[in-house]
């Protein structure tokens, strides 16, 4: 395989003529967004520039402290934005939220890094992306499902109200809402299954190809990385709501929404 | 033994009620203006809500102390939003029987609740494209067929004309008559109310009276 070409800041510099595209079609339509692409491409350019400081200094200077700590940095910016973006449920909801979104994320990463690839959890080459898109991907899974869960039992407020007069309980009134969101919150996942191989060769694959690794160990990378994605999904979304729709009720069954 | 009794329940300071006496096996109307808590009266009585302060008794015993579960299935809360899945009437009938972990309702039983409720539709009759009355009675028809200890309804002729008012609530008391069954009914039509009710409770004044 050749070794990956690095990119000169001139070379790299073309890449934001594309957005000056994006710009133009922004401003011929009248989307209302050119201070969001500015602010976002900004952000991401800073964000990925300290991101890629950090991981250098930690990859020179390999320490456990710093993997642990990078996770845990990780986790608390994707716990919130979860919140950020779901900020009407109450308290014990985002608790319950949040500690399946760490739990979920950590358990899996454990998995993958320890099980499957067979190295340290304190390994950053490997613990730092994989934790990145394990997490991420948690991350918006949850705010996904969450905020399905939310819109829908608010716009059904009518058929809760009829069924909690009727005498059913409040479980079983929510649980059809807890797995339409489950649903939700997995389909994305699911679809780009699908069409992965043909339609798209995904980012980490990608990444790896680029920098050298053969395709089919990069192939078996992305497949792990992917159903790594799913139960990620699945369960971080399954234990918030199955979890966080008990504090919708009190023990009187008596809805608090 | 009184089926209900109120004392000195208060609702978030904001609605205080009289001492309230409700008599078992019949029709009591709840009248009063906007705002007198005829609504959340009900609500209180199927534990949907508690009282911030006083106690409610049924059957002699302090609602608090009642499974709520066991309590709202005993007395049966027909709210005035109507809530229909988008199905036949049958399939309404039966989505409400899950829901509740009943056997389902057999199509004759089904007819049987339509014609109390004065509704002479066939039962495959899709429900979106009702009424607001024939949506209304519907879903009286699948409350009635729970066959409660207790039915409360709140206004339950309001989208009716006098004359499917009239006939709605002379079925139904004659039903709950021959079933022991006690009604409980919120209305703002005083001449309903005089023309159906055994006991009238009138609701004075707004919020805080």
């Amino acid at each position: 395989m050749n070794e990956i070409i690095s990119l000169n800041i001139a070379q790299f510099a073309l890449i934001y003529l594309l957005l000056l595209i994006v710009l133009f079609i922004m401003k011929k339509c009248e989307i209302n967004q050119t201070k969001l692409l500015m602010v976002a491409s900004i952000r991401m350019t800073v964000q990925l520039v300290l991101a890629g400081l950090i991981l250098t200094y930690i990859f020179e200077n390999p320490h456990p402290v710093f993997t642990v700590v990078y996770i845990m940095l990780m986790t608390g910016f994707a716990i919130h934005t979860v919140l950020q973006r779901n900020k009407s449920i109450n308290r014990n909801f985002k608790l319950i939220a949040s500690v399946s979104l760490a739990a979920s994320g950590l358990a899996v990463v454990c998995f993958f890094i320890m099980a499957v690839v067979g190295v340290s959890i304190f390994n950053p080459q490997y613990t730092i992306p994989i934790s990145g898109m394990i997490i991420g991907n948690a991350m918006t899974g949850v705010s996904l499902g969450l905020k399905t869960f939310n819109e829908n039992i608010h716009g059904q407020r009518v058929q809760i109200d009829a069924l909690v007069n009727m005498g059913v309980t409040p479980k079983k009134i929510l649980a059809p809402f807890v797995n339409g969101a489950i649903e939700t919150a997995l389909l994305p996942t699911l679809n780009s299954m699908l069409g992965m191989g043909i339609i798209s060769l995904p980012g980490m694959m990608t990444g790896q190809i680029l920098s050298g690794t053969m395709p089919m160990t990069a192939i078996l990378y992305q497949i792990a990385i992917i159903v790594s994605v799913t139960a990620v999904t699945c369960l971080a979304v399954f234990g918030s709501l199955f979890f966080g729709c008990r504090t919708l009720y009190n023990e009187r069954s008596q809805m608090l929404i | 033994m009184a089926l209900f009794v109120l004392e000195d329940v208060d609702f978030k300071g904001i609605i205080r009620y009289p001492h309230i006496k409700i008599e078992p096996c019949c029709t009591t109307f709840i009248c009063g203006e906007s705002g007198s808590g005829k609504s959340t009266l009900l609500k209180l009585l199927n534990g949907v809500i508690s009282p911030t302060d006083g106690s409610i008794a049924y059957l002699g015993q302090d609602i608090d102390k009642l499974d709520p579960i066991a309590l709202r299935r005993d007395v049966l809360f027909v709210g005035q939003a109507v809530y229909l899945f988008d199905k036949s009437i049958k399939d309404n009938f039966l989505a409400y029987y899950a829901y509740r972990d009943l056997d389902p309702i057999s199509e004759a039983e089904i007819k049987h609740y339509l014609d109390i409720c004065s509704l002479n539709l066939p039962i495959d009759s899709s429900c979106d494209v009702l009424s607001g009355g024939e949506r209304q009675r519907v879903f009286i028809a699948i409350n009635l067929s729970f066959c409660p200890k207790v039915l409360m309804m709140d206004e339950p002729t309001s989208a009716l004309d006098d004359k499917n008012a009239n006939a709605l609530m002379e079925n139904i008391k004659s039903h709950c008559k021959e079933s022991d069954m006690t009604l409980i009914v919120v209305s703002h039509d005083r001449a309903i109310a005089e023309k159906y009710a055994d006991q009238i409770i009138l609701l004075e004044g707004g919020p805080g009276k």
